[in-house]
């Protein structure tokens, strides 16, 4: 990792002047032991361990023990359950469907959203200012609204009754799709819930994909064009390997928050979704606020986290390999 | 990039696509706008229309009179003004300790802070709730202010050691040298240096904590929800009711879409710090 790692401790080559002032020198120079980074650091520290690691312990530990709604009124301590909860969890048919389901959106809503959002970032490239600014300006509205607001507008368009979507499908001729309900049938209702997560990420990707690729050299497309090579030959060999440490960590992002996957299932489901559209997120939920098994939940909790903790892990690598994290 | 070598039909072709793009993705923001100006009967058609014959405020006013809707706008930016602030201080001090010092521990806390910005929030949203219920903080405005604070504080201090990074540190040090002492080099040289850094994360932090719906909704009664955690509400109880639903919500979005516009840029870069420079 060459990037980390102080400047005091990476070997720079010797100023030739032996009074050129050192760069960057850390304040530590001054006193050995400095108290000053802890104490800013403290207030920072103090809540980030009450209000996240403390529950974050809390969780595991909870999901050992067998807490009920008793429990929470009277305050006592809850029996301990042992591994209980994670054998029910682990032998429950139904965990294992959530977890495919989750994990199939999540690899198809991903796939979909990085491959378009590269796709329109390209096309940004060859499209007249004019067309770049309406494409910008209506993407940005796109990625600014709340997750919650955009689940409704497509709730809404996608109605039974008086949705535009099935009105235009409806147009159709020889096709009857008055009063189609698009969430009877789950695939239907995945295949909306699909479109609304890439619909609404694919702004953040393509937008950050073209600044990376208006950061590709233009002197290395043009003698790559003067050597012969087709418009595809320079994406693949050029623009493509350029890009692809940014490609690589809005990849992991999208990862990330698709496989949280809660608001847009919660919203369009009308806060109690049904079995077959239950995700990790809103199995725990509903488990643990729901039917009152705050215990299970939990677990169910612990188990998602460790499932995405690689995923996780890959991504802070990545921050310290590429960025200026130091 | 290379449009001197494609012909005219390509850029033709391109410019087509660019502008369909822009149509479909637009068009949901502009279902909701139509839809929210449509009097009842027009909302409630099975043919509709494209825009609204008789356009109406109707829906804004029914949204705005709706139960719980003034109070929970004010809830919602007592608790957000509460959570930024707080993050913004204690987020500046930790930033400030990062991006200008060598520690013992350094490392550790960036990583960190890296990490929590991954975890789902919502899978610590059990013990919490158990946390604050046992402090009495449920169904207050604290306990969520408070939750909202950390929630926002990884992301607070991030951008922030950024902003710090980038200002010179021999600046610093002529400051130093010119007789300020440590903490006068910290208020007058690099807090007013981080300003526009200030600016653009504290809106990036009214935009997370405005949107949370889920732990407020957890923890508090109606009366102590904000407008995001009401809209939802208001979308179980009113059934059919598009109009006003849509009228809430680009009221609710209204705030966010104005902030997320100013800062868009900061957003992406956080993001992906550095990823680009290779």
């Amino acid at each position: 990792m060459p990037a980390v790692g102080s400047p005091a401790t990476v070997p720079r080559q010797a100023p030739p002047v032996p009074s050129a002032p050192p760069r960057h020198r850390p304040h530590r120079v001054r006193r050995r032991r400095d108290r000053t980074p802890l104490l800013l650091a403290l207030p920072a520290l103090v809540l980030l361990a009450g209000l996240l690691a403390y529950p974050l312990g809390r969780m595991v530990v909870l999901s050992f023990q067998d807490m009920q709604l008793r429990h929470l009124f009277s305050g006592s301590t809850p029996p301990w359950a042992g591994l209980d909860n994670y054998t029910e969890i682990l032998t429950d048919g139904e965990f294992w469907a959530v977890v495919r389901r989750t994990a199939v959106f999540t690899v198809v809503s991903v796939a979909v959203s990085v491959v378009l959002g590269l796709a329109v970032a390209l096309l940004m490239l060859r499209v007249s200012r004019a067309v770049r600014l309406a494409m910008v300006i209506s993407m940005l509205f796109v990625w600014a609204i709340p997750q919650l607001v955009s689940a409704q507008i497509f709730k809404w368009m996608v109605d039974a009754d008086f949705g535009i979507v099935n009105h235009v499908i409806d147009q159709i001729p020889g096709v009857d799709f008055a009063n189609h309900s698009w969430f009877a049938d789950p695939t239907q209702g995945w295949i909306v819930i699909t479109t609304l997560v890439v619909w609404a990420g694919v702004p953040f990707l393509a937008i950050t994909l073209h600044a990376g690729l208006t950061q590709v050299p233009r002197e290395l497309l043009e003698a790559a064009t003067v050597d012969g090579a087709s418009g595809w030959q320079a994406l693949r060999s050029i623009t493509l390997p350029i890009l692809k440490p940014l490609v690589v960590i809005v990849t992991t992002l999208s990862v990330i928050w698709n496989f949280g996957l809660f608001t847009q299932v919660w919203v369009v489901r009308d806060s109690k979704p049904e079995q077959d559209y239950q995700t990790l997120a809103t199995y725990a939920f509903t488990q643990a606020f729901g039917r009152n098994n705050y215990s299970l939940g939990a677990a169910i909790s612990v188990i998602t986290v460790l499932l995405m903790l690689g995923v996780m892990a890959f991504y802070i690598r990545q921050m310290f390999r590429i960025g200026d994290v130091d | 990039m290379l449009t001197s070598h494609r012909g005219r039909t390509g850029t033709v072709l391109a410019n087509t696509a660019g502008v369909v793009f822009a149509v479909v993705m637009a068009f949901p923001v502009y279902w909701v706008l139509n839809t929210a100006f449509k009097p009842a009967s027009e909302v409630l058609s099975f043919e509709p229309k494209l825009w609204p014959e008789r356009p109406t405020l109707d829906n804004f006013a029914s949204a705005i009179k709706a139960p719980y809707f003034l109070v929970d706008l004010r809830n919602g930016l007592i608790i957000t003004a509460f959570a930024v602030a707080g993050a913004l201080v204690v987020g500046f001090l930790a930033a400030l300790a990062i991006a200008r010092f060598r520690f013992y521990g350094r490392r550790a806390l960036i990583m960190v802070i890296l990490a929590v910005q991954l975890v789902p929030f919502l899978s610590l949203l059990i013990p919490l709730y158990l946390m604050l219920n046992r402090a009495n903080l449920t169904n207050s405005l604290v306990g969520v202010s408070i939750t909202y604070l950390v929630l926002i504080l990884p992301y607070t201090v991030w951008t922030l050691r950024g902003f710090i990074a980038a200002i010179p540190r021999e600046l610093d040090e002529a400051a130093l040298v010119d007789g300020c002492n440590r903490w006068q080099t910290f208020y007058r040289i690099i807090l007013p240096l981080t300003g526009p850094g200030l600016v653009a994360t504290s809106i990036y932090g009214f935009i997370q904590a405005w949107n949370e719906f889920i732990i407020i909704n957890t923890l508090n009664n109606p009366e102590k929800q904000n407008l995001m955690a009401w809209l939802l509400q208001n979308q179980t109880n009113r059934g059919t009711a598009w109009g006003p639903l849509m009228a809430g919500a680009i009221i609710t979005a209204l705030p966010v879409v104005v902030f997320f516009l100013i800062i868009q840029r900061n957003i992406a870069a956080g993001l992906t710090a550095g990823a680009v420079k290779g």
